[in-house]
């Protein structure tokens, strides 16, 4: 039951609303993301709000590799989001390109083109893997009266 | 057993006097044929109005050194699939459109044109497939003297 | 107020930026006239990465072209390259396989199923269906070691055999979830608000379904009786009984429904290949080298009819992997579905395709013909839009949405 009371704790401090954004990912990601939403893991209990937009978003929850076509949009995005503001890499993919690191149309990580606060490796990176992800990410703000540094979650 | 295969390819060779060897059965559901460009469209026609194959399950475009090949991976409703292969010269690579017949080759055709560099004579107008507008002419990233670093990460952005 | 032709797009995410976009609909008033699709934001460059790679490593690259199907590309790539080789795959290898094939259909159309319920403003429905397919993935854990990406595929077989302390788990989860599976059939089929809002949406005629190549559960719930397992039989399905299920609404209900009888197939097609499974080795040795030759295969995905072709040359690489999946055939019948259908028809006719999350992730921009003034909504904002605009027609889903959580929490 740890990690329920961390979020129990965190989500007192603050409750983050999440955009989110697929860079070119094969979905796997995408869905355990989701899934994070659902009955079983169902973060939304403890504040965390998926918004459609990122005017109103705290935190970009980012999945893909970085396709030559999506590039713009995902600096348009950070750009629109207000300060503080976070970026969550979700999965190897976006970690580091992961299987599709040198293929002739991705960019590699989503740090080749936004800085990232959290690294959540994994293939794809699972629903309590991105939680404890997202809450150790507020805990070290909250914590440090300073900028996000950067973390990387070992979980499963 | 190969019965219906046999009998498809036997319908091949007879009516286009295709050289035996050029058409195999390779299993239960797979003939494949390897067909000159020139008379291409009308063994293709063929196939897809009087043999009964009418699913394009998809087309295959490959550098084959001096030439382009394209490959038609054609169907039966009850599974046979013939493969039509031709080649065309890659100085001068143009083929012509099949989407009259099948529009979901509109995507498979394209696809051939951004990735290696083919002609398709006949293609409606319409957005490339699948690389970004602003690539640049002239790179064909399947041909194989085209290296994935080619275009450097940053070069290459969708919009100006 | 005079009707006006409006250019409406779905592009991707950010509202002001003017860029390509994925779906452009030309619309006179609220009905839809045309629409064009853009493809490319996910490619990738798989094709050519899988001719610099070897055969084993490409196996790894070509179970994420998609994460929902990941065990369908696998298995697709894999079964071409074992065909050029020769390879006779162990009986008790393929009917792992197949049940691996199952279990993912399952998990898929129960993903769906939720994602369709969100686009029209039936919540309940995603909360519910993504609960009960926890329990396949759970199973799908069990078996593999991963919720997504199994990797239970190598040339040749499997990796990992079935053991029998975990068949019982199994056939429980798959009793369970055929049991609430009932349940969604019963809403789908009674529940008069769901018909309303999904019958005559996104029409696709027979005729259209053959002539534009449309695959998969979108066919079939158009009367298109084909599905790769039955007509070109790959893995253990050449032993195993099975209905196709077609269904001849031709719209979204069809294709609901359709999806819906496969689910209850699938259960069968579970229950039969765990009595049936052979003893035996689950893998043959592969040799590093592929002998020259080429193959063709398909693979009958949740999504459609999903063909690989693989040419070999003799290396430890490829020559040429080719991929089709199932979503570029559907996308290219999106366009002829929404033609004289409702902007509010949107997002459920995309959905019921059952595209990319990717394909979905997109902004709507407005051009009005006549001031040339530019808006734009996301694709949130365009459901919202739906929902909203339905409701005025009087179908709302605040009562079933209550009705479906008193039934779930009183059992």
């Amino acid at each position: 039951m740890g990690l329920v009371q961390k979020i129990v704790t965190w989500a007192r401090i603050k409750s983050p609303w999440i955009i989110h954004f697929n860079t070119g990912a094969c979905n796997a990601c995408d869905i355990e993301i989701i899934a994070a939403l659902t009955p079983r893991y169902d973060v939304e209990r403890f504040g965390v709000i998926l918004k459609g937009t990122p005017r109103h978003a705290d935190v970009l929850v980012c999945s893909g590799p970085v396709t030559r076509q999506i590039k713009d949009r995902l600096i348009r995005i950070y750009e629109q989001m207000p300060e503080p503001k976070f970026v969550v890499a979700v999965g190897t993919c976006a970690c580091s390109g992961g299987v599709f690191n040198g293929c002739y149309n991705v960019e590699g990580g989503i740090d080749e083109v936004i800085p990232v606060s959290a690294y959540i490796p994994g293939c794809p990176a699972s629903p309590k893997a991105i939680i404890d992800g997202v809450v150790k990410l507020l805990a070290s703000v909250d914590n440090a009266a300073k900028p996000a540094r950067e973390l990387v979650v070992n979980g499963t | 057993m190969l019965v219906e295969e046999e009998k498809i390819r036997q319908q091949l060779v007879e009516r286009f006097g295709l050289p035996a060897e050029k058409i195999t059965v390779q299993r239960e559901r797979r003939i494949w044929a390897d067909v000159p460009a020139a008379n291409f469209g009308e063994i293709f026609d063929y196939a897809a109005d009087k043999l009964g194959f009418v699913i394009l399950a998809t087309i295959t475009g490959l550098d084959e050194g001096p030439t382009l090949g394209v490959i038609y991976h054609i169907a039966r409703e009850s599974g046979i699939i013939l493969n039509l292969h031709t080649s065309v010269p890659k100085d001068k690579p143009v083929i012509k459109t099949v989407s009259a017949r099948f529009p979901a080759a509109d995507a498979y055709e394209r696809e051939m044109v951004d990735l290696l560099g083919m002609q398709v004579e006949g293609l409606p107008p319409g957005n490339r497939y699948p690389l970004p507008d602003s690539w640049p002419a002239g790179q064909y990233p399947l041909r194989k003297d085209w290296k994935s670093d080619t275009i450097g990460k940053s070069e290459v952005t969708e919009n100006a | 107020m005079p009707e006006r032709e409006v250019k409406l797009t779905i592009g991707p995410q950010h509202p002001m930026l003017k860029e390509p976009e994925s779906f452009l609909l030309t619309l006179r008033g609220e009905k839809i006239t045309d629409m064009t699709v853009r493809l490319g934001y996910n490619h990738r460059g798989i094709e050519k990465a899988c001719e610099q790679r070897t055969y084993i490593q490409d196996m790894y690259l070509v179970e994420r072209v998609c994460g929902i199907c990941s065990h369908s590309h696998s298995t697709c790539f894999i079964q071409t390259v074992e065909e050029i080789a020769g390879l006779a795959v162990p009986k008790r290898g393929l009917y792992i396989r197949t049940l691996i094939a199952e279990l993912e259909r399952i998990h898929s159309h129960l993903l769906w199923v939720g994602v369709a319920g969100h686009e029209i403003g039936f919540d309940t429905l995603l909360m519910y269906t993504w609960r009960d397919r926890e329990l396949v993935m759970d199973i799908l854990a069990l078996i593999s070691g991963n919720r997504v990406n199994y990797g239970m595929n190598t040339i040749g077989g499997v990796r990992r055999d079935i053991t029998t302390d975990q068949i019982p788990q199994i056939l429980s989860a798959i009793d369970k979830l055929e049991e609430r599976t009932k349940y969604y059939i019963q809403v789908g089929t009674e529940e008069i608000t769901l018909r309303e809002r999904l019958s005559g949406v996104g029409k696709l005629s027979k005729e259209d379904a053959i002539h534009l190549g449309a695959v998969g559960p979108t066919a079939r719930a158009s009367g298109v009786d084909r599905d790769v397992r039955r007509d070109d039989p790959y893995g253990a399905y050449g032993e195993l009984s099975f209905d196709v299920i077609t269904d001849n609404h031709c719209d979204v209900y069809g294709r609901t429904l359709v999806r819906l009888g496969e689910l209850m197939q699938s259960y069968k097609l579970v229950r039969q290949i765990l009595r049936q499974l052979p003893e035996g080795p689950i893998v043959v040795k592969a040799p590093r080298k592929i002998p020259a030759g080429q193959a063709v295969s398909r693979y009958e995905a949740p999504r459609g009819e999903d063909v690989h072709y693989v040419k070999a040359n003799g290396s430890d690489k490829p020559e040429r992997v080719k991929v089709r999946a199932p979503t570029l055939a559907n996308v290219q019948v999106v366009a002829h579905m929404l033609k004289d259908g409702y902007l509010a028809d949107t997002p459920i006719v995309i959905a019921a395709i059952d595209p990319c999350f990717s394909c979905t992730d997109r902004t709507i921009a407005t051009t009005n013909l006549d001031n040339g003034r530019t808006d734009r909504m996301d694709w949130p904002t365009l459901r919202t839009y739906g929902i909203e605009w339905y409701s005025k027609q009087g179908i709302d889903f605040t009562e079933l949405n209550r009705k479906l959580r008193t039934m779930r929490e009183s059992n």
